[in-house]
């Protein structure tokens, strides 16, 4: 198990250096605000805003309540679409 | 370090699969955290809840849905009936024809001006006309605009000018080493050459021929200007033809005399044009023979005996040594 989790580390640093774990983060990016899962958290974060307050309102709050959220909303055909790509690279990398 | 050694390879599809699940994760993780930090700081900032519209201004801005109204609650076709008021002539005109009509009529439209100044060419036609001419009254009466096309187009043909620099130009190419005398003298008899090799003295006649084919085509009455040119080759197969064609010619014109064009040779020495025209691009050994047979044949469009010579020219393409022999042979008694 070690070995593994070892190797997973190794193998993401590896993408972080060639630049590919970057481009990933901004395809997700622009494929989520395509397909409105950006307005729509927007829409729940002000739910959470008005709840807690505008004064008050933390980075923790949000984070608390928001990523959960966020994560089941992701919809299908982009994650579709981005494990494609991560299973790409890790074969484009795996011969590197 | 032995980790960075260590390959994909090595993993079976499961735990690749978990790896890519795994990526996939953090990818989105980071993606909302990006969005908590940006949400949080606009609303420090204090422009988070910029973009919203209060309650009121929504309610105006509803978005309808009855029949015969937009989305915006307007009509559609509500100034289809409307008339409008010309600030320029005063006439009343439908809202849908204002514009193009404010614009002929205020004289700043593209066509505009194109109208108006095609209506004052056909009038002006028409009056003088009308004055100067009183027989084809009737005709400008009936056909005002295709009478001002007419008139273009005649003025169009007549820019085309035969005497026009361009073609005297296109000679003197041809001609190469001919002085521009010799160019513009042959070029003015194109028209009328029948004539005018009868017009022609025997000298000039010969400085002419002896430099230039001269055979005139009869469609378009014009001479073969194509030049003798020497070839070395040619002496291969006709030593003294060359030297003597020169001689032949002008004999055959001494002892012919008269110049008319039947019309048997006529066709002939334009059968013997085309041959020398065609040959002209190959610069071959016939080249020069077919122009110097043709030369003959022109010469012999001068005089009415001339048909033997014709037929020797064109023979010449295919069998040049035939023609030969019987050539000078026949203008031995002259000489």
């Amino acid at each position: 198990m070690n070995k593994d989790s070892q190797m997973r580390a190794a193998i993401n640093q590896k993408l972080i250096e060639m630049g590919e774990r970057e481009r990933l983060k901004e395809l997700l990016r622009a494929k989520l605000v395509e397909c409105g899962w950006k307005d729509q958290m927007k829409a729940q974060c002000k739910d959470v805003i008005r709840e807690k307050g505008l004064e008050h309102v933390t980075v923790e709050d949000l984070v608390v309540e928001i990523t959960p959220k966020g994560r089941a909303l992701v919809p299908d055909s982009v994650k579709k679409e981005l494990l494609q790509r991560i299973r790409a690279s890790l074969a484009q990398h795996s011969t590197l | 370090m032995k980790m960075e050694n260590m390959s994909l390879s090595g993993l079976d599809n499961t735990k690749l699969e978990a790896l890519a699940q795994d990526i996939y994760s953090d990818l989105v993780e980071d993606a909302c955290l990006g969005l908590c930090f940006e949400v949080h700081r606009a609303v420090k900032q204090g422009y988070f809840f910029l973009d919203d519209t209060d309650q009121e201004s929504m309610k105006d801005f509803e978005i309808v849905d009855q029949p015969g109204v937009d989305i915006f609650g307007q009509v559609y076709n509500q100034w289809k009936n409307k008339e409008c008021v010309c600030p320029n002539c005063n006439r009343s005109i439908a809202a849908s024809r204002f514009a193009p009509h404010l614009e002929k009529c205020l004289g700043m439209g593209r066509n505009s001006s194109r109208i108006a100044n095609r209506r004052i060419a056909s009038s002006n036609n028409t009056n003088n006309k009308s004055e100067s001419d009183q027989e084809d009254n009737d005709d400008v009466n009936d056909n005002d605009w295709s009478y001002g096309s007419e008139k273009k187009a005649k003025k169009r043909k007549s820019d085309k000018n035969p005497n026009s620099p361009r073609r005297s130009k296109s000679l003197k190419h041809k001609n190469g080493e001919l002085s521009s005398s010799v160019n513009t003298d042959p070029y003015k008899y194109n028209y009328n050459t029948g004539i005018n090799y009868e017009t022609l003295g025997p000298d000039e006649l010969r400085s002419l021929l002896t430099t230039q084919c001269g055979v005139i085509s009869e469609h378009t009455k014009k001479m073969c200007t194509r030049t003798s040119l020497p070839d070395s080759n040619t002496a291969v197969e006709s030593d003294g033809y060359d030297a003597s064609d020169g001689q032949v010619l002008m004999s055959r014109l001494q002892w012919d005399g008269s110049s008319d064009i039947s019309p048997s040779d006529s066709a002939s020495s334009k059968a013997s044009t085309n041959n020398s025209d065609s040959k002209k691009p190959k610069k071959k050994k016939k080249t020069s023979l077919n122009s110097t047979g043709g030369g003959g044949g022109g010469s012999g469009s001068v005089g009415g005996s001339s048909s033997q010579g014709c037929l020797a020219g064109q023979a010449n393409r295919k069998k040049p040594k035939l023609p030969v022999p019987p050539a000078p042979s026949i203008y031995d008694n002259l000489n």
